[in-house]
């Protein structure tokens, strides 16, 4: 806050007059950082450094090279005791609430400070915590999406291979589509040809029934009556004569 | 320089000079303005946490129309907050302890929810002079009541404010010249008027928060009424 007074007080001074530029140069010695607000300042990460929480560090630096460790202690004490015994501060009530509400913030604050602290840096984290999970994801999907890509990218190689294949399924289906015309057309004309082998077949046996019962026709139609006896005669006198021999085979 | 009792309560001069207007307005560099920067220091980011909690939590029960309050409630709690915690400090001037600061803001907040509530919803507005289920023959008796109570409201408010702190800077007062009288008398009898001393001052830190809130939250609620 205070380097904001000066940044503030040193552009007001600048344009007051000539007193204005001497206490700009005078004031010169005391600056601690570059003043230049064009790459903006870095904020500190940490307050100014204080002894006993209230007293700045720098005073004890300034006093430091002319009465050592204890100048700023002596300088207190004395200053206080000054005040006290020339009654330019009088005791009185109000010192005594003094003391009791300063006895109350001390005890506050060193109870409750660190807690305190640390809520608001949780806070803080929180809010980081929070964007670097969204980048997180936003990271870990994306990389899933480079994955993809590369098995997409994969898969369109072989593709190839799939119409290798297609092509092999088509062809054995025109091969069997063939073979199957094939086949009726064989199935076709063996029947075609039978037919004329069973014509053919009918035509000669019936050609030689008639013949075979028109030569039977004429046999019968020969044999006059008195061959037909003759040949009964013979028939009867042969029969016995085996009918005789017959029997001596049996006898014997 | 001694001091009387009631010296704590009489607005501030320097030389003839009033410093009214420094005791209003000086409390205001204790807060740190909201930076463009994403993460902040601890004192921001508490700062922001604390405004952004509490006027969720006061809105909350109000529907939109009285959201327009968020800024001028919000600030006003702020503000008497740090003016009744910055006077328990020693030698030092509350504004809270005077009843004509607390009356300029008591009533013109409360005419204005009543205004509010009597021009957009009037008839929503006046039935809340009658609670629901009293019997018939009380009701005239009880508007009346109503309405007294409705015009003690501002004053409620502000005298609430204006007494409790102006009790509780006084009581420290007195409880402190006890002990400093006793010091010499009696130290044992003072050492105890010490310990009351400390705990009377733990409890004006919370009497100073509470009634901060309160005077914000019954503002609150008559414009929940009337909005």
């Amino acid at each position: 806050m205070l380097s904001r007074l000066v940044f503030v007080s040193g552009s007001a001074l600048k344009g007051s007059g000539p007193i204005g530029a001497g206490l700009v140069h005078a004031s010169r010695s005391l600056h601690t950082s570059s003043q230049s607000q064009a790459p903006v300042p870095a904020l500190s990460e940490k307050g100014g450094k204080v002894r006993h929480g209230i007293i700045p560090e720098e005073l004890f630096q300034l006093l430091y090279p002319k009465t050592g460790v204890t100048g700023p202690y002596m300088l207190g004490t004395g200053l206080l005791l000054y005040m006290l015994s020339k009654e330019i501060y009088v005791i009185n009530h109000e010192t005594f609430a003094a003391a009791s509400i300063t006895a109350v913030i001390i005890y506050g604050v060193k109870k409750f400070g660190p807690s305190v602290a640390a809520f608001a840096d949780k806070l803080n984290e929180d809010k980081v915590a929070k964007a670097q999970e969204v980048k997180d994801l936003a990271m870990t999907s994306l990389a899933q999406a480079i994955e993809d890509e590369k098995k997409e990218q994969w898969r369109a190689e072989g593709r190839s291979m799939l119409f290798d294949a297609k092509r092999n399924n088509v062809a054995m289906l025109l091969e069997t589509n063939y073979r199957e015309r094939l086949h009726m057309v064989t199935n076709e004309v063996k029947r075609r040809l039978d037919y004329q082998i069973a014509l053919q077949n009918l035509h000669r046996q019936m050609e030689q029934d008639h013949m075979v019962n028109w030569v039977e026709k004429s046999v019968i139609s020969s044999i006059t009556p008195q061959q037909e006896k003759e040949s009964i005669a013979k028939c009867i006198t042969d029969l016995k004569a085996l009918a005789k021999a017959t029997q001596a085979k049996a006898a014997v | 320089m001694t001091l009387s009792f009631f010296d704590q309560f009489m607005s501030p001069t320097l030389l003839g000079i009033p410093l009214i207007a420094l005791a209003l307005t000086l409390p205001w560099v204790l807060f740190p303005k909201p930076s463009s920067r994403w993460l902040n220091n601890r004192v921001l980011t508490l700062q922001s946490w604390f405004i952004n909690g509490f006027a969720q939590q006061i809105f909350q029960p109000i529907n939109q129309g009285g959201h327009k309050w968020a800024a001028l409630l919000t600030s006003l709690m702020i503000f008497l907050i740090t003016l009744n915690m910055l006077g328990l400090l020693p030698y030092t001037f509350t504004p809270t302890t005077q009843l004509s600061m607390n009356m300029a803001f008591a009533v013109p907040l409360w005419l204005a929810t009543v205004i509010i509530g009597m021009r957009n919803q009037p008839t929503h507005a006046l039935a809340h002079l009658l609670p629901e289920g009293t019997p018939t023959p009380l009701i005239p008796i009880l508007i009346m009541i109503e309405t007294i109570s409705l015009f003690i409201r501002p004053l409620a408010l502000g005298v609430r404010l204006t007494a409790n702190l102006t009790a509780g800077h006084l009581l420290i007062q007195l409880i402190a010249t006890a002990a400093l009288v006793l010091l010499p008398l009696m130290p044992t009898v003072a050492i105890l008027t010490g310990a009351l001393l400390l705990m009377l001052t733990l409890l004006e830190v919370a009497v100073a928060m509470i009634q901060a809130y309160v005077f914000v939250l019954l503002l609150s609620l008559y414009l929940q009424e009337n909005v």
